[in-house]
């Protein structure tokens, strides 16, 4: 008989670190106890200006003041991207928003750093500053950056097939303009900082709140100009991302410059105020769209023109402008797609990645201008996207290899689950139904760093005391992904959870990972767990088949209990093999990798690096509405989502990150808005920046779709950005049927409506009044 | 938020401890509940030697039946007030508004008094000192100029108090006191619009209590328009009390906050006092309120907006009370 075996894998365990978090033990960066001074960083009040002296002579005299540190002190530019690293962690020469760091002390307390801060005297020559991507791209227009031409970070012009034809062999061809707000993250910890410099040893540690402990790691040393063995990175628990901390960010460079400056240790916690002000969200986005569609609703071509307005300095900007057009592929099949996407450099905080970075306004657009010519031509919505279904295995027009495809699924649930076909049109006035399609990437399939390692590798421990440490560098930030690789070599090795431990990210102890974005983790570092997992199944099975003479391909392992297979009896306990396989040699390490093959880096084409991947996710989803007309709230009853992630390794943690994707979809949709006055930002609170409550939040029906990826850890894929660029269309065709109008700006805030509303009220008046007129 | 400032706390007992500290420290402020207190301080707005804890004043924390009415204590958490049985039975139109406020940790601890003479709001001054030094300050803090109406010659900070507008259509009288005495006022005079000086106090008084008559058969609400459910100041909120007598409207109040640096008791309802609550009485109610309400651009949200949706509640409301139950 064989012992009944509980799968690790499928299964719905709580995140492993959940308990720490809820009942408050967690240790987040602010929290890890220190002597250490205070760090503060004194910041641009001028949007652009030339900076012609920052006097700190006052502030250093101070007592109390250990140091104080300038834009002289680290004259070396970052920056994510090897090719374009143009910021400074604290400015030189040049301030280029509001809010940038121009410099930083270090001080016994709060009260002597905030009056170190106030002593320091900044003389400048203002210039003319641009809060607009237009402003910045007119004729004329002051440059933010040298060797740059139109404040133009870059412009991206793209096409596959044949574009003209296409929209000649459509039947309907429309074209539409839709824009949308830059929005933040609003994780919900603030950025912090420690670092610790060891003089006489010349070492540097720093604790940060990183996605990305690697890329921290390469641009400090590249920026104190230090040997990266000397230098260690640690990321102790995270209170989320969503794509704030995907790049190494100034004010953890600046620790670690103060901290050197200071020869001891500089705890630097940014307020909420400067967490918003280091930003690196979603861009505003101005799109205008044009699709071509057959009158079955079969698409002919589709042409997308985006404009970013970036913020003053590149990181990611390269990478968001790209992804905005290359995943108008991979989701429908289009015979012809053009694309053209201009990144701009303005006087507002950076811009960066977040939450299906690059693809979310795009998709928006695209949804609802496909929804509109469904209605225009009398299609149904879920019609017109199956009708243009891909048939995979496929490869689309820009590179992508597309071998797993839950979309058809997808459709299928939430059509039925939301009773779409029945209740669709006959609602009461007020209420609305709207649905949209998503998708999103399994991890970049080429990594940013050309080196010649593999993309992710993981290390098992077995010693003495019989337990196993998972050492990975990857960052969990709350998304869970520590839990996953537990399953994975669970499930592989046949053993407990509780046999399990990870230690993940601390640069002295844990192999390299490239961090946690484009939805990376769990597709690649999974699978590399995998691997270490089987080669550590390896060596324990080669043990207990030395104890039970026979072959290791003859053992198995199920339930802690190793046996021959077919065989009767009770078996050797994990220990008993454990201690066999000690016996060899000692304690085992083994180490696990994972690259992603060459033919699924992406296209050839130039940037055809960026969209490319394993496996895209999909998603669909249903949003019913109700709209007050007479306060023009939308309120959100209820979503139906479904959401194609492959094997849902799992699925309570998959319903989890779903659920929060469409949250922070209607966030973005319905509220979410950065606002500058002179550069200044108005949002810069909780308060001011209207992330939804638990009011506002409606119940999310989640169904997981899994449509097995061959390259998958165990069949997963993506399960945590996907679901989220569905809800801005779905939201907005829901609230076309509640009030008969089809908005096009983001957010749909409640005065928008009401001045819609307003203006079609003129509009009919003027008409009527016409037509009694002829 | 930023470093609190180093202060004084002084726990006065009576009038005349608050007195003694207030001559003892000229910029100390009171400090009840502190939930708008302390985030400006935190915010640099203002950086008093002394705070001067009213909570222990007698008669601060009571909710006490008069012959005429109801008297509240300034001190009276809006929890309490929220979920009073006394509050419910005669003014639940008041636990209504005073349940709207922020949020459950906030109601806990702030007071009714402390929303009263909540500090004026405006996007331009509820900022970091940084920012607010970035932006030359303002009018109402340390600068000259009003960036909301820059030619102007007044701070057009907005009242966002939730409880004052139905205190107002409930007629609320104020009790105010210093050292020498007490006072009773109507609560409408207690405010100014102006939005750097909103209360109408002297210079050493305070606020001690209101107190609410009861009238049989008036219907009052609350109604707020804000992004979120909670946590929000309101945009702009509406009170509005009426009776009804034989399906005509018998008095009629209509009070808002939000709109304006002061509560607004709407001027010219008793135009509509004997006729029906229809569609054409309505009309007449978003004009009233679009005409005497001046949102200006204090918040995120465009002025328009808050004139527009302030009337439509204003109508909802009245309507809603015209036919309920309570009002026959």
């Amino acid at each position: 008989m064989t012992a009944l075996r509980e799968a690790a894998v499928g299964r719905r365990l709580p995140l492993i670190d959940g308990i720490e978090k809820v009942s408050g033990r967690a240790a987040y960066t602010a929290d890890l106890p220190a002597r250490a001074l205070v760090g503060r960083i004194l910041r641009s009040p001028y949007a652009h200006a030339e900076l012609l002296e920052v006097d700190v002579a006052a502030a250093r005299s101070l007592p109390g003041v250990v140091a104080v540190i300038t834009g002289a002190d680290c004259d070396k530019p970052f920056g994510v991207l090897p090719i374009s690293m143009n910021e400074y962690p604290l400015a030189r020469e040049r301030v280029r928003y509001c809010g940038e760091p121009v410099a930083a002390v270090a001080a016994l307390d709060d009260e002597t750093a905030a009056r170190a801060l106030a002593l320091i005297r900044l003389r400048v020559r203002e210039l003319p500053a641009y809060f607009s991507a237009e402003a910045a791209r007119a004729p004329g227009a002051v440059l933010l950056h040298d060797n740059n031409s139109g404040n133009v970070l870059r412009e991206v012009h793209d096409e596959f097939g044949d574009v003209a034809a296409g929209f000649a062999a459509a039947d309907l061809v429309r074209e539409a303009r839709y824009r949308c707000a830059e929005v933040a993250h609003g994780q919900m910890e603030p950025h912090a900082a420690l670092a610790e410099y060891d003089g006489e040893r010349q070492r540097l540690t720093l604790y940060s709140v990183t996605q990305v402990p690697y890329y921290l790691h390469l641009m400090l040393a590249r920026c104190l100009g230090l040997e990266e063995s000397q230098i260690r990175v640690v990321k102790p628990f995270v209170g989320g991302g969503f794509g704030a901390r995907v790049e190494p960010l100034n004010f953890e460079i600046v620790a670690a410059l103060l901290a050197r400056a200071a020869c001891g240790t500089v705890r630097l916690n940014l307020t909420r105020e400067e967490t918003f002000l280091t930003h690196r969200g979603r861009p505003e986005t101005d799109i205008r769209i044009k699709l071509g569609m057959t009158r079955q609703g079969r698409l002919t071509a589709a042409s997308c023109d985006v404009v970013q307005r970036g913020g003053a300095y590149a990181g990611y900007g390269i990478v968001t402008i790209l992804y905005a057009g290359s995943l108008l592929h991979g989701i429908y099949d289009i015979p012809a797609v053009k694309y053209d996407g201009c990144r701009v450099y303005t006087n507002t905080p950076p811009c960066g990645a977040m939450r299906g970075h690059g693809s979310v306004d795009a998709r928006y657009a695209f949804e609802c201008l496909l929804d509109t010519m469904a209605a225009e031509l009398g299609l149904d919505p879920f019609a017109v996207r199956r009708a243009n279904l891909l048939a995979v295995p496929t490869q689309t027009a820009n590179g992508i290899i597309v071998n797993s495809y839950g979309l058809p699924e997808c459709l299928d649930r939430v059509e039925s689950a939301s009773g779409w076909q029945a209740r669709k049109g006959r609602l009461p006035p007020g209420r609305g139904l709207g649905m949209a399609c998503s998708h999103y990437v399994s991890g970049a399939g080429k990594p940013i760093h050309r080196t010649g390692e593999p993309h992710a590798v993981v290390e098992l421990r077995l010693d003495f005391d019989g337990g196993i440490t998972i050492l990975t560098g990857a960052a969990d930030i709350g998304q869970g992904s520590s839990t996953i690789l537990v399953q994975a070599v669970a499930e592989i090795l046949g053993v407990d959870i509780g046999r399990l431990r990870v230690v993940a990210t601390d640069s002295a102890v844990t192999p390299k990972d490239n961090g946690s974005y484009s939805s990376r983790v769990t597709f690649m570092v999974g699978n590399a767990a995998i691997d270490a997992a089987r080669q550590l199944r390896d060596i324990l099975f080669a043990a207990a088949a030395r104890r039970f003479e026979t072959r290791p391909d003859w053992i198995e392992c199920i339930g802690e209990r190793f046996r021959v297979r077919g065989a009767e009896g009770s078996g050797l306990a994990f220990r008993e093999v454990a201690a066999a396989a000690l016996a060899q040699g000692g304690s085992i390490t083994v180490k696990g990798t994972f690259t992603v093959p060459v033919e699924y880096q992406g296209g050839k084409h130039r940037g055809g690096a960026v969209g490319s991947t394993m496996a895209l996710s999909y998603a669909a989803q249903v949003v019913e509405v109700e709209v007050d007309a007479d306060t023009g709230m939308v309120r959100v009853e209820k979503v139906w989502v479904a959401h194609d992630c492959g094997r849902a390794i799992n699925p309570l943690a998959v319903e989890g990150q779903v659920q929060g994707s469409v949250w922070m979809g209607m966030a973005q949709a319905l509220g979410e808005e950065t606002r500058y006055e002179g550069g200044l930002p108005l949002h810069a609170s909780l308060l001011g920046y209207p992330i939804p409550t638990i009011v506002e939040s409606p119940p999310i029906e989640v169904h997981i779709v899994e449509c097995l990826d061959p390259n998958g850890p165990f069949g997963a894929k993506e399960a945590s950005e996907g679901s989220l660029a569905g809800f801005l269309p779905a939201v907005t065709n829901a609230v076309a049927e509640a009030v008969g109008l089809r908005m096009t700006e983001l957010p749909i805030t409640p005065d928008r409506i009401l001045e819609a509303l307003a203006r079609r009220q003129r509009d009919s008046r003027i008409a009527a009044a016409r037509g009694a007129a002829s | 938020m930023s470093l609190l400032p180093s202060f004084e706390l002084i726990r006065a007992a009576s009038l005349a401890e608050v007195a003694a500290a207030r001559r003892l420290h000229a910029d100390c402020r009171l400090l009840a509940g502190g939930t708008d207190l302390i985030a400006n301080l935190r915010h640099g707005l203002g950086g008093p030697a002394a705070l001067v804890d009213i909570t222990g004043l007698p008669g601060m924390q009571e909710i006490a039946a008069e012959p005429a009415g109801i008297r509240i204590g300034a001190g009276v958490t809006l929890s309490r007030l929220a979920d009073d049985p006394l509050i419910r039975r005669h003014f639940p139109a008041l636990a209504e508004a005073a349940a709207t406020v922020a949020g459950p940790t906030h109601r806990a601890s702030a007071t009714l008094g402390g929303n009263l003479c909540l500090d004026t709001r405006c996007v331009f001054y509820n900022q970091s000192d940084w920012w607010r030094q970035s932006n030359d300050f303002c009018l109402k803090y340390r600068g000259t100029v009003c960036h909301v109406a820059p030619t102007g010659n007044r701070c057009h900070a907005a009242y966002s108090g939730d409880t004052a507008p139905v205190l107002l259509v409930l007629g609320a009288q104020a009790e105010l006191g210093d050292a020498d005495g007490t006072r009773r006022i109507a609560l409408n005079e207690l405010f100014r619009e102006d939005g750097a000086a909103h209360l109408a106090l002297g210079a050493e008084e305070m606020l001690l209590s209101v107190r609410l008559p009861i009238e049989p058969r008036l219907a009052a609400g609350y109604e707020k328009a804000r992004l979120r459910g909670a946590i929000d100041f309101p945009l702009a909120g509406v009170a509005v009390s009426l009776r009804r007598r034989d399906g005509a409207l018998d008095g009629l109040r209509i009070a808002l906050t939000g709109t304006n640096s002061r509560p607004l008791l709407l001027s010219g309802c008793e135009a509509l006092i004997g006729g029906p609550c229809d569609a054409e009485a309505l009309r007449q109610i978003s004009k009233l309120v679009q005409k005497q309400v001046s949102p200006m651009r204090t918040t995120i949200v465009p002025a328009h907006y808050r004139r527009r949706v302030a009337a439509a509640l204003a109508c909802r409301l009245a309507a809603r009370l015209f036919s309920s139950p309570a009002t026959a």
